[in-house]
């Protein structure tokens, strides 16, 4: 693909709701993406009978032994679509790289092509009793017979030698992690609705925690949580009359594994060149770059992911992102500033899997972002890594 | 011996496993193109040959360190911790790429691009683990 994206602003996300995110309740998580999907209908100033599509994604992204029970640790377009009632013509799931980037194109493909006319976009997130990650397996069979038994196991191992990597080629450390982990609970102690509402994080308390996986600890991971998010889209000309400010999509740019590896075998290298390429693709159909954003979300289940987008989306040259966050240059404090996590992130949120980036957009863009408003035309989020995910940019400003 | 997890050989991994048992490593290596593989996959992620009937050879298994981690807390059973884990780019292709426990220990001081060879844990009588350690300037 090359060029402006043919649904360039033609397809608006026109209304919202999400969930508190607790920790963990008894409540089946369809019970919750059911209230969560009807008050982002009423919201967008629909009623569900008019909502004739439903996309999303429902992996549930941990490594312990957990059977996904759709409606109940799960939640599928095709169960959501079923249970709100309504009429329905048009569900699909979104099974490939990057969940929510990747259900977001889906809702944008299903609107541009007249599959259907309001879509549902939602992803809904459980955290399961017991360990998250823990296995107790003794022998590993497939895929995993190359990488378990060294011990390399889970996302967070490679993730911890990608950020040492980092660490160790550009000079960053824990003190400059501590910069953006304190940034992300700032701003989701600001969150009425988020897990760590009123419990910021101080940069003494981050560097006392002791590191898991060196060179990241707990606190550079998300934590586990049960939350919903929904969005409502529809086509532009739809969009001018319901009662919300829509928000367009410009553009996006997705990227995928380079090289063949053994399982989660994530590297910096990687995610940087896969990077280059998500990076034009995005620009190039948004007909916007880097300094045309006035606010970028950008991915952090993990704090180096930070690091990565910034640099591969352009803010910042590569290797100084960490001095880029120490400057100030996300701090949401500063109006001028790229407010990188003003919407918490995950860090500041919990493990909900890109919706702390697409919400933040979305408010921002359509002045719905209370205390936080910033003044906002365009922005972008992204989810994933940037050769396992995706980006996009929205706007207010349609041209 | 231990009570690690162990890996299942099958039908496409069981020369690499009765290999390591040996203290060998031979890697899959595709009979149309002739580049190596980790892990073999049903086609060759090079050629994309449909028939890559890998034959496993052996290589130096040498390499240099890209990166580490110390593991402190580990997701799965039978592990003691801390142990170190090295993501090592072997000598004999580039882009290979192997992640192993490093045998020197959980302390031991590395550099990005510090030299290393291939070592093997036994954890059962007939399963091997690849592994490093640090091989000096060599
Ligand atoms: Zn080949």
């Amino acid at each position: 693909m090359s060029g402006l994206f043919a649904a360039h602003n033609r397809i608006a996300v026109v209304g919202y709701a999400h969930s508190d995110v607790v920790r963990r309740t008894a409540e089946p998580l369809g019970i919750t993406a059911l209230r969560t999907a009807r008050a982002a209908i009423e919201d967008a100033g629909l009623t569900p009978e008019q909502i004739d599509g439903f996309t999303s994604s429902s992996l549930l992204p941990s490594s312990g032994e957990h059977e996904a029970q759709d409606g109940i640790s799960v939640v599928t377009s095709d169960w959501l679509a079923k249970h709100l009632g309504g009429h329905a013509h048009y569900v699909a799931g979104f099974q490939g790289i990057g969940q929510l980037t990747g259900s977001l194109s889906l809702a944008i493909s299903t609107l541009a092509s007249g599959a259907a006319d309001y879509v549902l976009l939602h992803r809904a997130l459980h955290n399961p009793a017991g360990k998250y990650n823990d296995n107790p397996m003794t022998e590993f069979a497939g895929d995993q017979q190359w990488s378990a038994p060294q011990g390399f196991f889970g996302a967070l191992p490679a993730i911890a030698m990608v950020c040492n990597e980092y660490c160790q080629r550009y000079g960053a450390d824990r003190e400059s992690l501590a910069d953006l982990v304190v940034e992300a609970r700032k701003n989701g102690a600001r969150l009425p609705w988020s897990y760590w509402h009123d419990k910021p994080l101080t940069r003494e308390a981050y560097l006392a925690e002791p590191p898991i996986n060196d060179p990241m600890s707990r606190l550079d991971c998300d934590i586990p949580v049960q939350g919903v998010g929904v969005f409502i889209l529809t086509t532009a000309e739809r969009a001018r009359d319901l009662p919300n400010k829509p928000v367009y999509i410009s553009g996006q740019g997705f990227g995928y594994p380079l090289h063949h590896r053994i399982p989660l075998h994530w590297t910096l290298d990687e995610m940087m060149e896969a990077g280059e390429g998500l990076a034009r693709r995005l620009w190039e159909s948004s007909g916007l770059g880097p300094g045309d954003i006035d606010t970028a979300q950008v991915y952090d289940a993990f704090s180096p992911f930070v690091y990565i987008w910034l640099e591969v989306l352009g803010f910042c040259p590569v290797g100084e992102a960490h001095r880029f966050v120490r400057d100030g240059g996300i701090d949401s404090d500063i109006p001028e500033s790229l407010g990188a996590l003003s919407g918490g992130g995950a860090i500041g949120n919990g493990r909900l899997h890109g919706l702390p980036q697409l919400l933040e957009c979305y408010l921002q863009l359509s002045g719905r972002a209370g205390e936080r408003q910033r003044p906002t035309t365009n922005a972008v989020m992204s989810y994933s890594a940037p050769h396992f995910g995706g980006a996009v940019v929205l706007t207010n400003d349609p041209v | 011996m231990t009570n690690r997890p162990l890996p299942v050989p099958d039908e496409t991994s069981a020369p690499y496993w009765a290999a390591c048992a040996e203290h060998v490593l031979k890697l899959p290596r595709c009979s149309s193109c002739g580049e190596f593989t980790l892990p073999p996959d049903v086609t060759c992620p090079h050629c994309q040959s449909p028939e890559p009937d890998f034959t496993f050879e052996p290589v130096s298994g040498r390499g240099k360190v890209r990166t580490w981690t110390v593991i402190r807390h580990s997701f799965l059973s039978g592990f003691e911790v801390p142990f170190l884990l090295v993501d090592v780019e072997l000598d004999d292709q580039p882009h290979i790429r192997m992640v192993g426990r490093l045998v020197d220990g959980p302390e031991t001081p590395l550099r990005i691009g510090d030299r290393v060879a291939v070592a093997f844990e036994d954890l059962s009588s007939d399963i091997a683990v690849p592994a490093f350690t640090l091989a000096g300037a060599s």
